[in-house]
C-alpha cells in the first residue's frame, strides 16, 4: 500500500518535473525570440547610414515632432486618467462595470478603427463647430495629439486604477482624523502613496503615444514634414523604399523604448530599495 | 452639571446588507471604554462612525454637550489607531508623528517640539525618529501610530484592536504603555477588541456587541462577573454553567442540577431575577471554585460534591484544573494553592462553592 503511494508521488512528481521543463523551455524561447529580434535590427543596420540619417533634417523633424506630440498627448491622458481612475478605484458608481467596460474600448479596438471613428468625430460631426472655433483637428498636428491622447489614455487610466487600488483606504481615513481634508488627503498621502503606479503609468503611455501609427494616420493623415511622426516616418520611407531610412528611424525607436524602460525599472528599484 | 465627555444616541448606521442599530452610551471624562464583540459584529464601523469617517443613517453624537453627529473627521480630530499602525512609509518616524500639524502649519513652534519630545521619551521611540516605518517592529509601530494619534491633544482616542496584531510580550507592554496614556493624558479611550482579557485588564466600562447591537454595557466587573444571560457567559467563555430549575422550599430558593443530586443554595433573593423560565442557568465562577482532598466517601451536600481530576493545565502564573463528577467544572488555583493539596490528575477531590458566588443568569 505504502510502496504504491509512493509509485504514485514519484508519478505525480515526475509529471510535475515535466510540466516546470516545459515552461523552461517557452520561457527562454521567449527570451532569445526578443533578443533575436533586437539583434537582428541592429546586425542589420548600417552604422555609418545610421549616422548619414540622424543628420537629416526628415529625421529631425520626426524627432521632435514626435516627442513634442507625445509629451503633450502623455500629460493630456494624466490629466484625464488620474481623476477617473481615483473615481473607478474608490466611488461605488452606478453603471460601474459599464463605464468601466468603456474606457477600455480603444484598448481592444484596432487602432486603425478608433481612427475612422475620431476621423468621423471631428470630420462630418464637430468638424464645422471646431472649424468655426478656429481649432483644425483633422489632417493636422493637432490631429496626431488627439489619436495618441485617445489611443493611451485607457492604459493610463488601467496602470494608476492598479496603484489606486493598491492604498489601503485607512491610511486616508488616519489622515483625516489627523485633521486633513478629503483635498489635502488626496495631496499628501494618496499621490505619494500611488507614486510609483503613476510614474509607471506615466512612462508606459508614453511609450504607447510614440509608437502610436493606425488611428494617427487615419485622424492626422501621412503628410512628410507636416503630420510625420517616427512611425508615420518609417511608414513613408518603407513604403518608397528608402530601407536604410526606415530601420535607422526604428533603430532609434527601439533605443527610445529601451531607455525608458530600463529609467522606470531604475527607478523603480530605488523606491523598492527606499521603501 | 457638567456634561459627559461623549454621547452617543439611538446610532443607526447601514452598509449594504448590515447594520448597527439603537447604539447608544455614555463616556464620562478619563473613563477607558472596552466595546468587545466577536469579529464582523460591527464594532471597526461603530468605531469609524464615531470617528465621523462614516455617516450614520440616524441618532446623535455630542462632545461635552455639542453635537457633532455631522462633523468631519478633521473637525473633531480624536486620535484614531489601527491595528496594523498604518504609518505613512513615505514619511520618517519624526514626520509621521508630526503629520497632524503639517496639515496647518509650515513652522513648527518650541511647544510643538516640545510635545514631540514628551510623547516619544514616553513611548520609549526617541531613538527611531529618522527611520522609516518598514525598518520599525510591530510593536515599534504602534507605539509611533499612538504618539501620531496623540499629537494634538485629542480629547478621545479611539483604538481599533491595538494589540490584535502583536506578539504576546509586545502586547503586554504596550498595554502597560495605553494604561500609562490613560493616566497622563487624561483623555477617554474606545478601545475595539474581541479579546475579553483586553477588556478586563484595560477598561474601566465595557459595552459588548453582536450583530451589530449591543448586547449589554456597563462597568467592566458587572458585566463581566455578572453575565446577564448564558448567552454572554458563553461568549466570555465561562465554562462552569449549569442547567436546572430553580425550587422553593420554605420560603427559600435552591437551584437543583438536571440529573444530579448536587443542589446549590439557598440562593440570595437579589441574584434571582423577578421572572424566570422553568429550565435556567447557574454560572459558577472558575475562580469562586473551591478543590479540597476528599477524605472517605461522603455524601454530596448542598454547594458540595465530590469528582476526580481529569486534566490539570499549568500556566505560568496559576493552574487549571478540569474536574468531573455530575458534569465537569473548571477551578483556577493558584501555584501555591495547587502543592498545598499536593493531588494529581486522577485524584479524588471535594469540590466546593460559596453561596455568595452563585449567579442565575435570567435568560
Amino acid at each position: 500500500m505504502a510502496l504504491e503511494q509512493n509509485n504514485r508521488t514519484t508519478f505525480r512528481d515526475n509529471s510535475r518535473s515535466l510540466l516546470i521543463g516545459c515552461f523552461w523551455l517557452l520561457f527562454i524561447f521567449l527570451v532569445l525570440f526578443i533578443l533575436l529580434l533586437i539583434g537582428g535590427l541592429l546586425n542589420y543596420a548600417n552604422w555609418e547610414t545610421v549616422k548619414t540619417v540622424l543628420r537629416q533634417e526628415e529625421f529631425h523633424f520626426a524627432l521632435f515632432f514626435t516627442l513634442w506630440t507625445s509629451v503633450l498627448a502623455t500629460g493630456l491622458a494624466a490629466l484625464f486618467a488620474l481623476p477617473a481612475a481615483y473615481i473607478l478605484s474608490r466611488y461605488k458608481i452606478p453603471g460601474k462595470a459599464f463605464v468601466d467596460t468603456l474606457l477600455d474600448i480603444p484598448i481592444v479596438l484596432p487602432p486603425l478603427v478608433s481612427g475612422i471613428a475620431l476621423l468621423i468625430l471631428f470630420g462630418p460631426v464637430l468638424g464645422g463647430f471646431l472649424t468655426a472655433l478656429g481649432l483644425d483637428i483633422v489632417f493636422s498636428s493637432s490631429g496626431v495629439v488627439i489619436a495618441q491622447w485617445f489611443i493611451a489614455t485607457p492604459y493610463a487610466v488601467r496602470i494608476m486604477k492598479q496603484a489606486f487600488d493598491g492604498i489601503d483606504p485607512r491610511m486616508e481615513n488616519i489622515a483625516r482624523t489627523l485633521g486633513y481634508t478629503p483635498g489635502n488627503v488626496f495631496g499628501k498621502v494618496t499621490l505619494p502613496l500611488a507614486k510609483n503606479g503613476i510614474i509607471n503609468g506615466l512612462i508606459m503611455t508614453w511609450t504607447r503615444t510614440i509608437g502610436e501609427f493606425g488611428a494617427t494616420a487615419m485622424l492626422a493623415g501621412i503628410t512628410r514634414m507636416k503630420t510625420e511622426t517616427l512611425s508615420v516616418a518609417i511608414f513613408l520611407n518603407m513604403s518608397m523604399g528608402d530601407l536604410k531610412f526606415a530601420i535607422s528611424t526604428a533603430i532609434v525607436m527601439l533605443l527610445m523604448a529601451l531607455v525608458s524602460l530600463i529609467t522606470l525599472k531604475f527607478f523603480l528599484k530605488q523606491e523598492v530599495i527606499r521603501f | 452639571m457638567k456634561p459627559a465627555l461623549f454621547t452617543v444616541q439611538d446610532l443607526h448606521v447601514r452598509e449594504g446588507n448590515f447594520q448597527l442599530c439603537d447604539i447608544g452610551f455614555t463616556l464620562e471624562e478619563s473613563q477607558y471604554l472596552v466595546i468587545l464583540g466577536p469579529t464582523g459584529c460591527g464594532k471597526s464601523m461603530l468605531l469609524e462612525t464615531l470617528a465621523g469617517l462614516r455617516y450614520p443613517k440616524g441618532g446623535k453624537m455630542f462632545l461635552r454637550g455639542r453635537e457633532i453627529t455631522l462633523l468631519a473627521p478633521e473637525s473633531r480630530k480624536f486620535g484614531f489607531a489601527y491595528q496594523d499602525s498604518l504609518l505613512f512609509p513615505f514619511l520618517n518616524v519624526k514626520d509621521n508623528i508630526l503629520f497632524a500639524v503639517r496639515s496647518h502649519k509650515n513652522r513648527l513652534e518650541s511647544s510643538i517640539m516640545k510635545r514631540v519630545d514628551e510623547l516619544t521619551e514616553a513611548m520609549r521611540i526617541t531613538h527611531l525618529l529618522d527611520r522609516y516605518p518598514q525598518f520599525l517592529s510591530g510593536g515599534e509601530k504602534q507605539r509611533v501610530s499612538l504618539a501620531r494619534a496623540l499629537l494634538s491633544k485629542p480629547p478621545l482616542l479611539l483604538l481599533d484592536e491595538p494589540l490584535s496584531s502583536l506578539d504576546p510580550q509586545t502586547r503586554s507592554s504596550i498595554k502597560e504603555l495605553l494604561r500609562t496614556i490613560h493616566d497622563s493624558e487624561e483623555l477617554g479611550i474606545i478601545h475595539v477588541t474581541h479579546d475579553f482579557n483586553e477588556a478586563l485588564q484595560l477598561g474601566t466600562h465595557l459595552l459588548v456587541m453582536d450583530q451589530g447591537r449591543i448586547l449589554r454595557q456597563g462597568k467592566v466587573e458587572d458585566v463581566f462577573f455578572r453575565p446577564s444571560s448564558k448567552y454572554l457567559a458563553d461568549f466570555f467563555m465561562e465554562e462552569n454553567i449549569l442547567q436546572g430549575r430553580i425550587e422553593w422550599r420554605n420560603g427559600q430558593a435552591w437551584f437543583r442540577q438536571a440529573g444530579s443530586p448536587v443542589e446549590f443554595g439557598p440562593l440570595k433573593r437579589k441574584k434571582i431575577p423577578e421572572k424566570y423560565p422553568d429550565e435556567v442557568a447557574l454560572l459558577i465562577h472558575a475562580g469562586d471554585l473551591s478543590l479540597s482532598r476528599a477524605n472517605g466517601y461522603e455524601e454530596s451536600k448542598a454547594n458540595n460534591w465530590y469528582g476526580l481530576i481529569e486534566r490539570v493545565v499549568n500556566f505560568s502564573t496559576h493552574l487549571e484544573v478540569v474536574c468531573s463528577g455530575n458534569g465537569k467544572y473548571k477551578a483556577i488555583l493558584s501555584n501555591n494553592e495547587w502543592k498545598e493539596l499536593d493531588l494529581q490528575s486522577g485524584s479524588r477531590v471535594r469540590i466546593s462553592v460559596d453561596v455568595e458566588d452563585l449567579h442565575i443568569l435570567p435568560d
